[in-house]
């Protein structure tokens, strides 16, 4: 276990839709090690959304276990969650979820300052970490002035500010161009391999998931199959290609 | 970055809502800022009117000093001839001699008269010489010739002669106390009595014998008490006694309260008129003071559960990277309090320099009009009419209506501004703390 970072055990999740029972995740069991790159597919409705939202502690399992570096999440008060969430999770949305009153910068330095990290410490981590995204020179700019892509690397550098044990990506490539997405899932692999971040993300795309090491299917809440993935290159493009000439 | 810079990036994201809530807030703020000093000015100045009034109405009972079957008589002080100015004040008033007194002791049906002599002192320390006959039928018919506020020592007595009783003020100019002696005009006079300062003020009062001797005034007196034996005689007496001498001022008891009546309810309907106006000064200020809170929190409410509504994935974003609901409450809080301050400032810019022309639009217009009692040449008493908060009174500024914004007016306005914009933003901010964040990522 001491290699784990995340093990669920029995996840149900059930909740009312009008007078109706609907029950999104059943008898849900996986283990994440550390370090692991997890991809969660599946069809519309089958509960990857809801796992993902279980895990990042935004919703309540109705039964089961749920730890996280051993601590089981589904017992504990909103009151505790929240610390949680700031210190072992980092989410990476589809829409990116930034401030758009705060530059790049900012918002990187929200996470920390919501973690109680001192101004000095906190300016100098945002733009190391938007150094890392590869958005030097990009910090004052503001949501509204960034590409997509770059939108998604600022809320990348905002997930990973606090060193969160796990990173839950929900379709972080969702909205973008194959360019960008190229770049997003490089740079998720990157910081995968590089850093040791644990990362699980959501996707419907085949490609993107090829880039991780694992990929989980569920179907009406459960999982049905869990593989281990032959790393493709990048999406065979044009560009990877004439990286790899 | 603090909760201070995202508060203001919000506010700046949205200029003209901004704007406008800032504008309708201050407009609520500054009658929150101006109206309690200018209710307060107009309080001062009212209660000026009514303490005018007071005063007349207290004056106009002191002329009221007769009973039914008693009439009063003298010359009149000279100061009230027309022909005699204001800086003559200090005229020795005319008295009358025995030659009257027997006169008037002849008219049918007087019972009799109690003469008194008040002359004002020619010493250094001016101080009223007061003589009252010492006689047992003068003390029994009009007992209050004596002092009524003896504080040391006794009041003086039938027979008593060479002896003087003084204000405590008096016997101090003299350094003298209970069995000492006063040269009064080089007569020689033995303390036997302290009497307090008021009601009367600096006086030397003494057996009618020493006071005529001392005043050079032999036989004469400065004014007669006369007791009639029916009341339905009085008119007769008056007309007696008028006609002896057309210069001598006779009252009686009947006419005194003829005369003061009309008066009394003459002020009796100012005193009124003003309360009422205070009251409805007072009421409509309240009442507006009570529409700019409400106002002010409702403004903020609205304003705020917009904000709360239109900032649900935001919400929800910084509570999925691990914002407390303290944390959320108090970011909306904030915003809503800074919203309410910066109206503050700008309500009390506007107040600094709007408040006479904003306070008389809002107020109504307090009672300037009081009176002041004043005694004609021929006696008659008449109210003088008296006007307030228009224009300084008598050279001095202190009357005009003169409501300001001081420092801490400014504080407390701020104050209330955070208090109010606290309160207006609760529900709003505990309603985005409250907010799932399952739901706050769900909602577009």
């Amino acid at each position: 276990m001491s290699d784990l970072v995340l093990k669920i055990e029995n996840l149900t999740k059930t909740y009312k839709l009008g007078k109706r029972d609907v029950q999104p995740l059943t008898n849900l069991n996986l283990e994440v090690k550390k370090g692991e790159f997890t991809a969660i597919m599946g069809p519309s409705g089958s509960g990857k959304t809801t796992l993902l939202n279980v895990i990042g502690c935004i919703d309540k399992a109705s039964n089961g276990k749920v730890l996280i570096d051993n601590v089981d999440i589904a017992k504990l008060p909103e009151s505790k969650l929240y610390k949680i969430r700031r210190d072992k999770i980092g989410f990476i949305f589809q829409n990116f979820n930034l401030v758009p009153y705060l530059n790049a910068r900012e918002n990187v330095e929200l996470a920390m300052e919501l973690a109680g990290k001192f101004n000095g410490q906190r300016k100098q981590r945002a733009k190391d970490l938007l150094a890392t995204v590869g958005l030097s020179g990009r910090e004052q700019h503001r949501p509204q002035r960034l590409s997509q892509g770059e939108q998604q690397r600022v809320a990348i550098a905002r997930a990973l500010a606090n060193d969160p044990a796990i990173i839950l990506a929900d379709e972080p490539t969702g909205n973008l161009d194959a360019n960008n997405k190229r770049e997003i899932v490089k740079l998720l692999a990157d910081l995968n391999e590089k850093r040791g971040t644990t990362i699980i993300m959501v996707t419907h795309d085949e490609q993107v998931a090829a880039q991780t090491q694992r990929m989980l299917y569920l179907s009406d809440g459960k999982i049905i199959e869990d593989k281990q993935t032959q790393k493709e290159s990048l999406f065979n493009s044009p560009s990877k290609s004439k990286e790899a000439n | 970055m603090g909760i201070l810079t995202r508060a203001t990036r919000n506010l700046a994201r949205r200029k003209t809502r901004a704007l406008i809530v800032i504008i309708a807030l201050s407009l609520a703020l500054t009658l929150l800022i101006i109206l309690p000093p200018s209710i307060d000015a107009r309080q001062v100045l009212t209660q000026k009117v009514i303490n005018s009034i007071i005063f007349s109405d207290g004056w106009i009972n002191s002329t009221v000093t007769l009973s039914a079957t008693e009439i009063q008589c003298d010359y009149p002080p000279p100061y009230l001839s027309s022909t005699i100015s204001i800086s003559d004040v200090n005229l020795p008033q005319p008295l009358m001699n025995e030659s009257l007194y027997d006169k008037i002791s002849s008219i049918p049906d007087v019972t009799s008269i109690v003469p008194t002599l008040d002359v004002l002192s020619t010493a250094n320390r001016s101080y009223d010489i007061y003589g009252v006959p010492l006689d047992n039928v003068s003390l029994t018919e009009d007992p209050s010739i004596l002092p009524s506020n003896i504080t040391a020592g006794r009041n003086l007595r039938v027979g008593d002669s060479g002896v003087v009783i003084l204000d405590e003020e008096t016997a101090k100019n003299f350094s003298v106390s209970i069995g000492g002696t006063v040269s009064i005009s080089g007569r020689n006079l033995t303390v036997v009595g302290i009497e307090g300062f008021e009601p009367q003020g600096y006086q030397a009062i003494m057996s009618l014998t020493d006071a005529q001797a001392i005043t050079n005034a032999t036989g004469e007196a400065s004014s007669y008490l006369l007791f009639v034996d029916n009341m339905d005689n009085v008119n007769t007496v008056v007309s007696r006694i008028s006609s002896l001498d057309p210069n001598l001022q006779v009252s009686d008891g009947l006419s005194q309260l003829d005369a003061a009546q009309p008066l009394e309810s003459q002020i009796n309907e100012l005193s009124q008129s003003a309360q009422n106006n205070l009251n409805q000064i007072q009421a409509t200020g309240l009442v507006e003071i009570g529409i700019a809170i409400i106002a002010d929190v409702a403004i903020i409410l609205f304003i705020m559960l917009y904000s709360v509504r239109e900032r649900t994935k935001e919400i929800g974003t910084l509570k999925a990277m691990g914002a407390s609901n303290i944390t959320v409450l108090g970011q909306f809080m904030f915003e809503g309090v800074l919203l309410s301050v910066i109206a503050a400032v700008a309500a009390i810019a506007v107040g600094v320099f709007g408040v006479p022309t904003l306070s008389s639009l809002l107020l109504p217009t307090p009672q300037q009009v009081g009176v002041n009692p004043e005694t004609l040449p021929n006696g008659t008493v008449i109210l003088q009419r008296m006007t307030w908060g228009s224009k300084p009174f008598l050279g001095s500024g202190s009357n005009v209506i003169s409501a300001s914004i001081t420092p801490e007016i400014m504080l407390i306005g701020l104050g209330a501004a955070v208090l109010l914009g606290a309160l207006g933003s609760l529900y709003p901010a505990l309603k985005a703390a409250r907010t799932r964040p399952a739901e706050a990522m769900r909602y577009e």
